[in-house]
């Protein structure tokens, strides 16, 4: 007993000498030499190259500062005479009732003001139960804290060692001599992604493009990263089910899986970025501090002039009929390769395109998600539908010639409104079993058994009209 | 003794961080917005709380940038921002990154941010009205606040005492709404006007067609209004506005209206022998109010937009909007710089044709069975300039009037989608009472007949197009754009009637 209000008189003591000797002062961090590397899985690689001054033999450190959402288990400490005993990850947080859990069977100082006066009265009390209220010994007495609702402040002499304010990291470590030495702490941790965002404005009338590249990067792990040394890599590497991953703390929800591919011939060219295995890398130029819930981009792209063409692609999904005409798909086409395109592998993003009005001004015209991308695709990007390029599917005549038979007669009309003529791309798919043209007023092609492919070419303020005759076997 | 090398490096990095000058942009000189629909809408009303569609805009501001690296921080944009869209053009080379930060100023926030600082502890005394401060360290604020002074450890407000702590300065880093900000470095000072443009959230517009049938009811005279919507929280004044018709690709992108987080107050177990929450009883005894420490940002939900104003009697120069060519879209230009407020809904003249040839048909696509319905109204023209048309319509809800004694009245709404020039334009209205068809079936199986009895209830003759099947097979039918059709007047006050067989 004696002995125990000794310890506590002790701490008190060393109360103000934390507060002026190691509160960190604003903008401060405990992070070293830090070097992020993140993958487009919402997912990262933190490494913290920090210096410890650690006594010879066995102590423990605590390592703040490191990702709220940290995955401990991939935690790993490096440091030459430095050898790890354990690792521990503590989610016992320091809370007003823990903090009375903890002093069940210990004394507390108890403050009572009086409501008439503000009179203030100090008593020792002892703790001896937290369950559903507290039940204090004062004296010989037993009372229940703040039973009468009168005011009463309730001091704990000390915070117990194992409860923190954060969920913390803690390595317990062996160390062959004291003193200053780097040590460094790498970990995995969701919270952090990239994507890029691509700026194209397209020149219609010269077909051509010029494209900025920006990477995005996004945090939402909870803490920021100072002045840290940053890598991307265009790739997602393992926890293929970022629903499986643990979060902790106010993490996100990881983003929805990548759109469908739209490139229409994958390159097979080597761009000129660093490469890790199947992964290019890219890495920020100069060191940054990415902060929490900051999107932060850096430009990685910028090509000006590449050739680019708009096509219309018009699909009809099965044989059947269009009450009204439908607008067609209008599609940019362009490039990635070395020569006559952008001249790089594109990493995974969004693809904005802009076009100038009538008096020059960069306006939006529509947007595509592009997956990863290698350097020599032919990409074309659906950016929306063609107010003027309409086509009307009908079916002509539908015969029976057996149970299992059908002959199907179809009329495409092609309308453009516009006053140049176009080419237009018509797909009829749905050509389940054993579809055959049998008579067509066009030459078609057949890029899969699914599917049969017209290249319409419609007259300027004109229409034009395929028509085609499909015979079916189930 | 902390090392001294981390201290050294640490106090090298605060050196670099303050080297930065932040340079706030308050405001765009000018702005230019242009609004694109949401595709998916229908024909569902503005809701200014939920706009599907987006906007482009583009600000002009004048900046001055010191010499060296600074961060330009750009206020007054919208806060439906989305931030990967955002273009800052001007700068050049010397932008090294762009930024936006969602860490809000907040009760939760600030509180956080203090963790293991110290602050003042202020104490009233709810008898005299004495105030105390104190010092105390933060030591935890996750689940409940816990506080160390000079005394111990203690909880924040589990005490039934008046207690709040105080700040002296707000963190960095934290601001009041979510910033748009670039890093920038140039080896001079820089004064220049630099382009911010961006795609922001709520935002819409659409068309609002006013029609009105002549007596005779082959023409009509057609208006149409061009309604747009801000449902942001930043208005833009004196814009160069413009609106886009024609569907484009875009995969919505919620942004995060930033973090704000209240505090949270949590207390150990706080049972008694009475029944009555400690809280009621401090309350009972003082009187005192619970205050609420933080709150989610959402907008309160304004009235229901009003509805689309019919044509009213208006004098000569009215602004109309002005259509140009865009890529494979239409653009629509407000010829005068026009402010679209926040939280608010403009209307402008889009087009206006003072007459239009039109058809009336009354239309039923009948299943092969017994059935008695209403036949659907009809309004049929071409978008030609020989029929009083021939100009892009985008697509929108239209409202018919007719006129009885000098006297407007609403007779139908329909909606048209977006039409090229050219093309057949249908705009379906209402089911029309008086004209009714009943459906019967003779016979069974491969030998059924069926009828079809159209009756006319007015004293003039009505235009009628029933749309059957492919297979149907019957003496006065013939093949239209994929369907069977019959078309046929109805006698005034009459009847007209219809038998076919199916090809099955």
């Amino acid at each position: 007993m004696r002995k125990w209000i000794l310890l506590g008189t002790a701490l008190c003591g060393a109360a103000p000498l934390f507060a002026q000797g190691q509160l960190p002062t604003p903008g401060q961090t405990a992070q070293g030499d830090v070097a992020v590397t993140i993958y487009n899985n919402d997912r990262a690689l933190v490494e913290d190259k920090r210096v410890l001054n650690l006594p010879a033999g066995r102590s423990r450190q605590e390592f703040r500062d490191v990702s709220a959402q940290i995955q401990p288990e991939t935690v790993t400490l490096n440091g030459r005479g430095v050898g790890i005993l354990e690792q521990n990850f503590d989610f016992d947080l320091l809370t007003p009732a823990a903090l009375m859990q903890n002093a069940v069977g210990q004394e507390v100082t108890l403050v009572r003001v009086n409501p008439a006066t503000g009179q203030e009265v100090r008593e020792r009390a002892r703790v001896l139960a937290a369950n559903g209220g507290v039940v204090l010994q004062i004296g010989d007495r037993i009372e229940v804290l703040r039973d009468d609702g009168l005011p009463a402040r309730v001091i704990f002499d000390q915070v117990p060692a194992s409860l923190r304010a954060r969920p913390t990291l803690s390595v317990t470590v062996q160390a062959d001599g004291g003193g200053p030495r780097p040590v460094a702490l790498t970990y995995l941790t969701p919270g952090l992604g990239w994507s890029a965002d691509y700026v194209a404005l397209f020149d219609e009338a010269n077909s051509r493009m010029d494209v900025q590249g920006w990477v995005t990067l996004t945090n939402n792990s909870g803490t920021p990263y100072v002045n840290a040394s940053t890598l991307l890599v265009a790739g997602a590497v393992g926890n293929s089910n970022p629903y499986q991953q643990r979060y902790y703390g106010g993490g996100y929800p990881p983003p929805p899986p990548p759109p469908p591919p739209t490139i229409d011939r994958a390159g097979t060219q080597t761009a000129g970025r660093e490469r890790l295995g199947d992964f290019y890398l890219y890495p920020l130029p100069e060191r940054t501090t990415i902060a929490d819930k900051q999107t932060k981009q850096v430009s990685f792209l910028d090509v000006q002039g590449a050739p680019a063409t708009r096509g219309y692609e018009f699909n009809n999904g099965w044989l059947t009929t269009s009450q009204e005409p439908v607008s067609a798909s209008t599609v940019l086409r362009f490039s990635s390769s070395r020569d006559g395109g952008l001249g790089d592998a594109l990493p995974a993003g969004t693809v904005r395109v802009y076009q100038k009005d009538a008096r020059g001004n960069p306006q939006f015209v529509g947007e595509h998600a592009i997956d990863h991308t290698p350097m020599g695709s032919q990409i074309g990007l659906a950016t929306g539908q063609a107010f003027d390029v309409k086509v009307r599917p009908v079916v002509e005549e539908r015969t029976r010639l057996s149970s299992s038979r059908w002959k199907t007669r179809m009329r495409y009309t092609l309308t453009n409104a516009t006053p140049k003529p176009i080419t237009v791309d018509l797909f009829q798919s749905g050509l389940v079993g054993d579809t055959r043209v049998t008579d067509e007023s066009l030459k078609s092609a057949r890029p899969n058994a699914d599917q049969v492919r017209w290249s319409v070419p419609v007259p300027a303020n004109g229409e034009a009209i395929v028509t085609a005759t499909f015979d079916s076997r189930y | 003794m902390r090392a001294a090398p981390v201290l050294l490096a640490l106090l090298a990095l605060a050196a670099r961080v303050d080297a930065q000058a932040i340079v706030t942009s308050p405001a765009p000189d000018r702005v230019a917005v242009t609004v694109y629909r949401n595709p998916d809408r229908g024909l569902e009303p503005l809701n200014l709380d939920w706009l599907g569609g987006y906007a482009l805009v583009s600000e002009t501001r004048h900046v001055r940038l010191p010499a060296g690296e600074s961060e330009l921080r750009f206020e007054g944009v919208t806060s439906g921002i989305v931030p990967q869209s955002a273009i800052v053009t001007g700068l050049g080379e010397a932008v090294l990154e762009k930024n936006r930060d969602a860490r809000l100023l907040s009760p939760g926030a600030l509180l956080d941010a203090s963790l293991g600082e110290r602050l003042l502890l202020k104490r009233t005394d709810k008898a005299t009205g004495k105030v105390r401060e104190q010092e105390a360290v933060v030591r935890a604020t996750s689940d409940g606040v816990v506080l160390q002074t000079a005394g111990g450890i203690e909880a924040l407000r589990c005490t039934g005492l008046p207690e709040t702590l105080i700040a002296s300065q707000v963190p960095p880093g934290l601001s009041a709404k979510p910033t748009l900000s670039v890093r920038v470095r140039s080896p001079d000072p820089v004064e220049r006007d630099v382009t911010l443009s961006y795609i922001t959230n709520n935002f819409d517009w659409q068309a609002n067609y006013v029609a009105e049938l002549s007596p005779a009811g082959d023409t009509m005279s057609l208006f149409a209004w061009l309604t747009l919507a801000n449902g942001d929280q930043t208005g833009l004044a004196d814009a160069d506005t413009m609106a886009v018709a024609g569907k484009l690709n875009r995969n919505r992108v919620e942004v995060s209206p930033g973090e704000a987080k209240p505090i949270i107050i949590s207390c150990w177990p706080q049972g008694t022998t009475s029944d009555i929450p400690l809280e009621e009883l401090a309350k009972a005894a003082s009187g005192e109010l619970i205050v609420v420490t933080g709150s989610r940002i959402a907008a309160m939900a304004p009235p229901a937009p009003p509805p689309p104003p019919a044509m009213a009697e208006r004098g000569g120069g009215d602004m109309m909007a002005e259509e140009e060519k865009l890529g494979d879209v239409k653009l629509y230009r407000i010829p005068e710089q026009v402010t679209v407020a926040a939280q608010s809904q403009k209307q402008v003249m889009l087009l206006k044709r003072p007459a239009v040839a039109v058809e009336t048909v009354y239309r039923l696509q009948p299943s092969p069975s017994e059935f008695e319905s209403a036949l659907e109204r009809v309004l049929v023209t071409r978008n030609d300039p020989a029929k009083g048309l021939g100009l892009p319509l985008p697509a929108g809800g239209v409202a018919l009037f007719g006129r009885q004694q000098g006297r407007r009245i609403l007779i139908g709404e329909g909606r048209v989608d977006d039409h090229a020039v050219g093309e057949k334009v249908e705009i379906r209205m209402d089911e029309a009472p008086g004209i009714r068809a009943r459906g019967a079936v003779v016979g069974a199986g491969k030998n059924a007949e069926f009828v079809v009895t159209v009756t006319n209830d007015a004293p003039e003759s009505r235009a009628i197009e029933i749309r059957l099947p492919l297979d149907a097979r019957g003496a006065r039918l013939v093949k239209y754009e994929g369907s069977v059709l019959w078309r046929a007047r109805v006698p005034a006050n009459g009847s007209a009637e219809l038998r076919y067989r199916l090809d099955r």
